[in-house]
């Protein structure tokens, strides 16, 4: 019982993860690129929903506002940054520097957005977790002698439809077609009239959505945010995204999962200081037995999604 | 319907295209003609805006769209099937319809998409299997699909027939002069140099970057020395080399 316990509660805490990978999993599969920005674009979300909750508006714009008003704007937050990012790594250094560096410079500069960002909010608010003013998290189903945070229920069906939404997105819709084509044949989709300078973005906008929604269901789910708050989500998300398999959208949602369930039978088992370990050797063996990861392709690279 | 006027074309220190120019009227087929290396993808490159060009004009139907994107040009009706037929094998065959469609906000697009089913029957028959699994001549088939459902009035080839087996060449060919029929303009850029000549009216030939000649089909196709001296003087095997490779 406590068993199936722990196995719900890796499900929930596995949901966040698979948000945070399958943005990675999107930059990758369509650009091809390596986005650091996205732990902080995570970050973002919590520590301004928190300090808006906690003192308002900047500049004295209002007083502090209701929690869900808060982290919506967290995530606009989030989606602004991101679309920033883009402007300002991928776009410019691409066009500037051109193909022999095509990876290595958004790449790296991202990383610089990454440790800008983060530093930043710490000389703003400080290194110190804060308290999330969220709803009461220990609200609980009980279900047969086994509890359910609704927060977490919550969090997990709002992933589900994630998952489902940028799925038909991508397979239904005209925009999905066009990111589709620029993930395969950047060269052909532009011939037929697919803009890049205006479809990218949509990447970094998706990106920006995901992370913030991921920071918030965070914030909410365990009540506390802290500047530090992506690293760890976004490492762990790496690894599951590349243990699922490289750009695939549903290789990351098996990743993030597997990745959770890691997390908490280590804890249940061996203790929290296990942890790193397990995922990241995990993470070495995936990539000895299955090269491609447990979902993903052929080749690794671009036009994966 | 098409006039370009001395274009250039300038790959970092070296000029792919030297002042070409050329016209493709309404409703015409013109080829371009030429050895390996002697600029024609970079001309039609330049030509879709996929490449920016150094110098030089292209005017379509009165408009300027040298400095224009290749989504401009593409909703003023200049299409390229591009070399190596390059579809999305990642997609479905309607899917790959659909992306020639990508510019389209009118309700018809489903109309079209059923004509060109019509016209081939192939890929109806394999309208929700992976283009991938489609064989050469039905790629090249979707490709030039794919550039239709866009309602091209020019529609630009690059070696349509390379690697296609002689079959293949031969239903190509008569469906470049069907689409012509219809009324749309050809711009043919062809290894086979005969076949190229048989169905076109006018012809161009670039050597080096340089438009060297231009004539009508008939004339080109009776100039022995043409093949000689500027199509690499094995005018012959170039005609063969598509049915070998097939």
């Amino acid at each position: 019982m406590l068993l199936l316990q722990q196995i719900i509660n890796s499900v929930m805490l596995g949901s966040v993860y698979v948000t945070v990978a399958v943005a990675f999993t999107l930059t990758i599969g369509i650009l091809n690129f390596l986005n650091f920005t996205i732990p902080t674009l995570f970050m973002l979300t919590g520590m301004t929903g928190w300090a808006i909750a906690y003192w308002g508006l900047p500049m004295g714009l209002s007083g502090p506002l209701p929690w869900p008003v808060a982290l919506v704007i967290g995530i606009l937050v989030a989606v602004l940054a991101s679309l920033v990012v883009e402007r300002f790594t991928f776009r410019y250094l691409k066009t500037r520097y051109g193909d022999s560096t095509e990876h290595a410079i958004p790449l790296v500069s991202s990383l610089g957005f990454l440790l800008v960002l983060e530093n930043l909010v710490q000389i703003g608010y400080g290194n110190d977790s804060q308290r999330f003013p969220g709803p009461d998290a220990d609200l609980t189903l009980n279900i047969g002698g086994l509890f359910v945070r609704i927060p977490q229920l919550v969090s997990l069906l709002v992933t589900v439809a994630i998952v489902v939404g940028l799925t038909l997105l991508l397979k239904r819709s005209r925009i999905g077609r066009g990111l589709r084509a620029i993930a395969e044949n950047p060269d052909a989709a532009n011939i037929l009239g697919v803009d890049t300078a205006r479809v990218v973005p949509v990447v970094f906008m998706l990106t920006g959505l995901l992370c913030g929604l991921a920071g918030a269901l965070f914030a909410v789910n365990y009540g506390e945010v802290s500047p530090f708050m992506g690293e760890d989500i976004g490492t762990k998300a790496i690894a599951g995204m590349v243990i699922g398999g490289l750009g695939s959208i549903w290789g990351a949602v098996l990743g993030g999962l597997v990745v959770g369930l890691l997390e908490m039978m280590t804890v249940h088992f061996f203790g929290a200081d296990t942890v790193q370990v397990v995922v990241w050797g995990a993470l070495l063996l995936t990539l000895i037995a299955y090269p491609q990861g447990l979902f993903g392709h052929n080749s690794i690279g671009k036009g994966k999604l | 319907m098409l006039e370009v006027e001395n274009l250039d074309v300038t790959y970092g220190r070296t000029r792919a295209v030297k002042s070409v120019s050329l016209t493709v009227g309404e409703g015409e087929i013109v080829t371009v003609l030429g050895a390996n290396g002697a600029g024609k993808t970079s001309l039609l490159r330049a030509l879709q805006g996929a490449v920016r060009p150094s110098g030089g004009r292209i005017r379509f139907n009165g408009r300027d769209l040298t400095a224009q994107s290749p989504a401009a040009r593409v909703r003023d009706g200049m299409v390229l099937v591009p070399e190596g037929r390059q579809i999305f094998v990642s997609m479905t065959v309607e899917e790959n319809l659909l992306m020639g469609a990508y510019l389209r906000k009118d309700a018809s697009v489903d109309r079209d998409i059923a004509s060109i089913y019509e016209r081939f029957p192939n890929l109806a028959e394999r309208r929700y299997a992976s283009a991938s699994s489609l064989s050469g001549g039905e790629q090249q088939m979707l490709a030039i699909g794919r550039a239709l459902v866009s309602r091209p009035r020019l529609i630009m080839l690059d070696e349509p027939s390379l690697g296609l087996s002689p079959l293949f060449v031969e239903r190509l060919f008569t469906l470049l002069g069907d689409l012509n029929k219809d009324g749309i303009g050809i711009l043919l850029v062809e290894q086979n140099t005969t076949m190229a000549l048989d169905i076109a009216a006018r012809g161009y030939v670039l050597e080096l970057g340089t438009n060297v000649l231009e004539d009508t089909a008939e004339a080109l196709a009776s100039n022995t020395a043409l093949t000689e001296a500027y199509l690499g003087g094995h005018g012959e095997t170039a005609t063969e080399e598509p049915a070998r490779l097939a």
